[in-house]
């Protein structure tokens, strides 16, 4: 938030020393992660219900008082309130997840075999969602008022479709009728063309509104006009120095879009029947499974915290002058 | 599925150095009206639905409760205008008796929304490095829960139902507006009138009150259009989960996760109040940018 | 794309009469469908289940029904039903009984071993049923229907001698079900997380592995033997493995049907079924689930409910049939009983269940309630006739849940509220266990007429710690309870039949409850799968038969 002239004061790239900066992050990092699973512990704790009944199959299981309390005592929910605070934040900070309530089996090793396709899909659909964005933008900047209408349009009806209405919509026409795709998502190309797709669309649409904007904005300023005059063609104005500018504001969405992307994942995992943390995490918070929801909560918030620092650091390489903090 | 809401550019921002040329203005009237047409469109779509939300008994005369077995699953036509669905009740009816439920959900998360984002925002920009490097740890923390997951949460507290879902929704859109709002009110802070102000003497209350709020509130307009049309959708989202407003609502969101079911058979049943919702969403936009470049920034 | 509306209409009449003659003669469980050609040995069939995953193999743990639907692959029981809805012996050779009916001795048959290569004998059975009364193992179903079994004496290596607490007669049928399978004691003595991953059984497949959220990998058993040589081919499965995934959108799960991706689905809902109907690629199961019929309970135990009055005039104020009609496309029918139509033993009473809003009218003008509010809601002393009604989204599909809609709908023109609550099963139960509802639908799969006890009698009102108890609509008749515990207990099954008939009929005739349909379950199937049809008691599909021809 410095004014030019304070910015051009100090050299470019970063303000302090980086490794000042990574440590800020990891301190930061570490701080949002505490913070979670506190919030976590509590949030979920005041949900109406025993937990112990979570462990003994749900509320219809009919375990009898001494089942009930044996499960207790062995997930140490008979101690009191800050000991299990504590308990759980020294488990968490050596790396035990803890074990889920209805599986029987360590969060960790259930997480660990859910992520990997939830990530192919957020980041598949997140580069799918950036190409669309781009290319609408770009072409209708260059396609004069009718064409930069149009693309506008475009990206404000995909940015107000939902995810559910979109998946079924696209499996009726692609897979019932058309027969082209399949219906149930697979690692396959062909299986994961639907379901990244229906999470692309509306971030495109988000996206390239954002997109046009500082394009648009970009293609005016000063730099594209000094270098017009300098004789560089449009299409270098537009690739050396618009797109660069136009690509700052989309970089500081992507670290929330990974968020919002994990909120759509559950829909789409849900409708196209793939595994994921998505639909972990549906079941876990229905089925009152505390440690799966802390898991889920906790690796999300992790890769948030990554991504931000990572889309920070593109900033700060796409532009010098963002260097104070 | 929470957004932030448009990028303001800000104050130092190096984009926001040239204004462009002044146009020519050209006196034909149906360029001008070719220029305003998106805007004029969504006005009329937005009054339309306003004027469901208000008074639908005079859009749609038919009881949208009025259940009839026997014509269920009708298409589109001659006695019924969008069809009817699954227990014959008719869809044209059904949408606009729902814009009150759909948009009252859309505008009362906004406004929750918004109302937080105020209280955070104002605390951080105006109330000192301590409070500011508090509240923005916070909203870091609440940016990194999933939405979803926050709103199931609560739901799961508080028990499914439309004032539910007002709060859950409210609570996922906060954090992207108090960011917005914190970067404007530092803006305002470190502007020239403030600094005036502060020179003349006038109490920091005073400052916060007069000058800074009500500049800082214009915005809220451009960001409380936009996130109507994303509550709306949220609560769409819900309702597929079926967390949503309890039956024979009509609400559009419930409507749409209902219809679901019976897409083959009868694709009106998901068409129609999915149109409603990208139509709303969209018109919303498309005022608030019209808004935006209004304020000039 | 409108559905051609006769369908329905033309088979109700005729599905009237079919269910007449089901209920009087006792039905079969579900049609075998003998395909004509020979049989091709190999291949891998995809069944798309619509259930929640389970989240331990082992139907010892817990027990629902989605653990029965892929348990029936791997594990057999000591008793089954046949294609005629007898009760017979499977790995059971016979079973005698005392005088007093309180020792029962089970044969077991030899011959037979676990895919583990333990030997199935009376030790083996035995070490089941400790596993299954051991509070850690966290059984519901199956620690029921053990729970009269005071202790267990392995007499030599296939004889198994049980003393009860009390004679139970439904204990045979109780064997029958999947939740009370055979399974290695080898196999179980592992940790619950090992048995729950890959229990060990003696069925005609067994477990390879299990890729959570993803599909539970069944293969060949290359030494099953069939218990009883007369019920099917001699050797092992046609199929060389089952791949059972988990599907829960109906619309994808149906896709991927038609797509080719699975060969057979389950949870198959009614507009589905429909469009199957027309198309011969694609062929349907039906096999309604022992126990209960799918029934809305009225609770008896608070206002105004409390009232029989107030509960007979419900009861006519709502308009069934209609709504069967047009949102089930002819795939269910209409039951008067508390019982499935697969109870040999139900008793069902027509009559009783009419739509007839003038005699709702009369009925609640008698109760009391003969003022309406301003919005045209029955009211008697200011208190509104309103009635909660918590409704399970994943218990109920979504037709039944419009037909629930439709129901609030008619109920108003007769004055009465109904607020439908929709909620997640924790969230469900949690109102049920605070008494928090006036209308219920909760169904149970049991196999035997037993399941009248643990509905109606009024042990059952009396919560578990957990809080769930099971009687929803707070029955308390003494002389209901000693219906069903004389019906429990007698060796005659001529009484039973008598003694459970009049117990069915006092609680229809009290109102307690409205019947609706079959519990529902519907299998679409894929036209090259043959030999599609045998199901075990709780009417689970069952796969030793079948074989995938092109």
């Amino acid at each position: 938030m410095s004014t030019p002239a304070a910015a051009s004061a100090r050299p470019p790239g970063f303000s302090g020393s980086p490794v000042r900066w990574l440590l800020g992050k990891i301190g930061g990092g570490m701080f949002v992660l505490w913070a979670v699973a506190t919030a976590i512990f509590f949030g979920i704790r005041m949900i109406p219900g025993d937990p112990a009944e979570a462990i003994m199959g749900g509320p219809g299981s009919q375990a009898s008082a001494q089942a009930l309390a044996a499960a207790r005592a062995q997930y140490g929910l008979d101690q009191p309130l800050y000991r299990q605070y504590f308990g759980q934040l020294w488990h968490l900070a050596t790396g035990d997840l803890g074990t889920s309530y209805s599986l029987k089996t360590p969060v960790a090793q259930v997480l660990g075999e859910l992520i990997p396709p939830t990530l192919t899909l957020a980041v598949l659909a997140l580069l799918v969602a950036w190409a669309m964005a781009l290319l609408l933008a770009v072409l209708s900047t260059r396609s004069g008022a009718l064409g930069s209408a149009l693309g506008s349009g475009l990206e404000i009806v995909s940015a107000a479709v939902p995810h559910f209405w979109l998946a079924s919509v696209l499996i009726m026409v692609f897979s019932t009728m058309l027969g082209w795709l399949p219906p149930v998502s697979t690692n396959t190309p062909a299986g994961l063309v639907l379901p990244v797709i229906t999470l692309a669309l509306p971030l495109a649409g988000f996206l390239g509104q954002v997109m046009r904007d500082t394009l648009m904005e970009a293609q005016r300023s000063a730099f594209a006009l000094s270098a017009r005059a300098r004789g560089e063609s449009e299409v270098g104005v537009l690739l050396r120095h618009s797109l660069r500018h136009a690509a700052l504001p989309a970089i500081a969405l992507s670290g929330w879009a990974i968020g919002s992307l994990l909120s759509g994942a559950v829909v789409v995992e849900s409708i196209f029947a793939r595994p994921g943390l998505g639909r972990a995490l549906l079941t876990a918070v229905t089925s009152r499974d505390i440690p799966m929801v802390t898991g889920v909560a906790l690796i999300s918030a992790a890769a948030y915290v990554v991504i931000m620092a990572l889309s920070e650091l593109a900033e700060r390489l796409a532009d010098p002058r963002i260097g104070a903090s | 599925m929470s957004i932030p809401g448009p990028i303001l550019p800000t104050a130092g921002s190096p984009l926001a150095v040239q204004k462009p040329h002044a146009r020519r203005r050209d006196p034909s009237v149906a360029r001008w009206l070719a220029a305003r047409l998106p805007l004029i469109v969504s006005a009329v779509v937005l009054l339309f639905f306003a004027l469901a939300a208000i008074a639908p008994f005079l859009l749609a005369p038919v009881d949208p409760l009025a259940i009839n077995p026997a014509q269920a699953f009708s298409a589109p036509g001659a006695g019924h205008l969008l069809g009817t669905d699954e227990s014959g009740r008719d869809i044209y009816s059904r949408i606009i008796h729902g814009a009150r439920p759909s948009l009252l959900i859309g505008a009362a998360a906004t406004a929750v929304g918004l109302g937080l984002a105020l209280v955070l925002g104002t605390i951080a920009g105006f109330g000192g490095r301590w409070l500011d490097f508090g509240v923005g740890r916070v909203l870091e923390v609440l940016f990194a829960l999933p939405g979803l997951l926050l709103a199931l949460v609560f739901i799961a507290l508080a028990g499914p139902g439309v004032s539910t879902t007002v709060i859950a929704v409210g609570l996922t859109t906060a954090p992207g507006y108090a960011r917005m709002i914190r970067a404007q009110i530092i803006a305002l802070r470190t502007s020239p009138m403030v600094e005036a102000a502060t020179v003349l003497g006038r109490s920091r209350t005073r400052i916060l009150t007069i000058h800074i709020l009500p500049n800082a509130l214009a915005p809220l307009a451009v960001l409380a259009t936009l996130g109507l049309g994303q509550a709306i959708l949220w609560a769409a989202s819900l309702s597929f989960l079926g967390l949503g407003a309890p039956p024979p609502a009509p609400e559009w969101g419930t409507m749409l996760s209902s219809g679901r079911t019976y897409l083959s058979l009868a694709w009106w049943m998901t068409f129609f109040p999915g149109l409603a919702i990208v139509l709303v969403a969209a018109a919303a936009t498309v005022l608030s940018r019209s808004l935006k470049s209004a304020d000039g920034r | 794309m409108t559905l051609a509306r006769p369908l329905a209409t033309k088979l109700f009449p005729a599905a009237t009469a079919l269910a007449a003659a089901l209920v009087l003669a006792g039905c079969t469980p579900a049609t075998t469908t003998s395909d004509s050609g020979s049989p091709v040995t190999g291949g891998t069939l995809v069944y798309a289940s619509g259930d929640a995953e389970p989240s331990c193999l082992d139907p010892h743990v817990g027990g629902n029904y989605p653990q029965a639907l892929v348990a029936s692959q791997y594990l057999e029981t000591l008793y089954t039903k046949d294609a005629d809805g007898k009760l017979i012996p499977w790995l059971a050779e016979d079973s005698t009984v005392s005088e007093d009916g309180l020792t029962r001795t089970v044969k077991i048959r030899g011959g037979i071993s676990f895919t583990d290569g333990t030997a199935l004998d009376a030790a083996a059975v035995k070490a089941n049923f400790e596993h299954l009364l051991n509070p850690s193992t966290a059984s519901s179903t199956g620690y029921l229907a053990l729970g009269k079994i005071a202790s267990m004496n392995a007499v030599d290596a296939t004889t198994l001698e049980l003393k009860l607490k009390a004679p139970d007669n439904s204990l045979l049928e109780s064997f029958s079900m999947p939740w009370v399978a055979i399974e290695s004691p080898t196999a179980l003595a592992r940790s619950q997380a090992e048995n729950c991953a890959a229990p060990v059984g003696t069925g005609p497949f067994k477990v390879e592995s299990w890729k959570k959220q993803d599909s539970v990998k069944l293969v060949r058993n290359a030494g099953y033997v069939l218990p009883d040589p007369k019920a099917g081919h001699a050797g092992t499965a046609y199929l060389d493995a089952i791949t059972w995934r988990f599907i829960p959108e109906a619309a994808t799960r149906y896709a991927a049907l038609q797509a080719g991706e699975v060969q057979i689905i389950d949870n198959a809902q009614p507009d589905a079924i429909a469009a199957a109907e027309k198309n011969t690629a694609i062929k349907h199961l039906d096999a309604p689930r022992p126990g209960a019929s799918n029934r809305i309970e009225l609770n008896s135990s608070k206002a105004p409910f409390n009232d029989v009055k107030v509960r007979e005039a419900f009861i006519h104020a709502v308009n069934v049939n209609a709504s069967i009609d047009s949102l089930f496309f002819g795939t269910a029918t209409r039951s008067y009983s508390p019982l499935s139509s697969v109870e040999p033993l139900a008793y069902s009473e027509e009559s009783l269940f009419g739509y007839n809003p003038a005699k709702a009218g009369e009925l609640l003008d008698a109760a009391g309630w003969g003022q309406r509010d301003s919005a045209g809601y029955r009211v008697k002393d200011g208190t509104r006739l309103s009635l909660t009604f918590p409704v399970s989204t994943s218990q109920s599909i979504p037709a039944e849940q419009s037909l629930f809609e439709q129901m609030q709908a008619t109920a108003k023109e007769s004055g009465i509220e109904i607020k439908i609550k929709l909620l997640d099963l924790s969230s469900w139960y949690g109102e049920l266990f605070t008494n928090n509802y006036n209308l219920v639908s909760a169904p149970y799969t049991k196999v035997g007429p037993g399941v009248l006890s643990i509905l109606f009698h009024s042990d059952s009102t009396v919560p578990a710690p957990s809080g769930y108890f099971a009687n929803l609509s707070q029955v308390k008749d003494p002389s209901l309870d000693a219906l069903l515990n004389t019906a429990g207990s007698t060796k005659d099954e001529a009484q039973r039949k008598d003694l459970y008939g009049q117990a069915q009929k006092k609680v229809l005739e009290g109102y307690y409850l409205l019947p609706l349909y079959n519990q529902q379950n519907h299998f679409l199937y894929s036209a090259k799968l043959k030999n599609v049809g045998a199901t075990t008691a709780v009417a689970t599909p069952t796969f030793f038969d079948t074989w995938l021809g092109n």
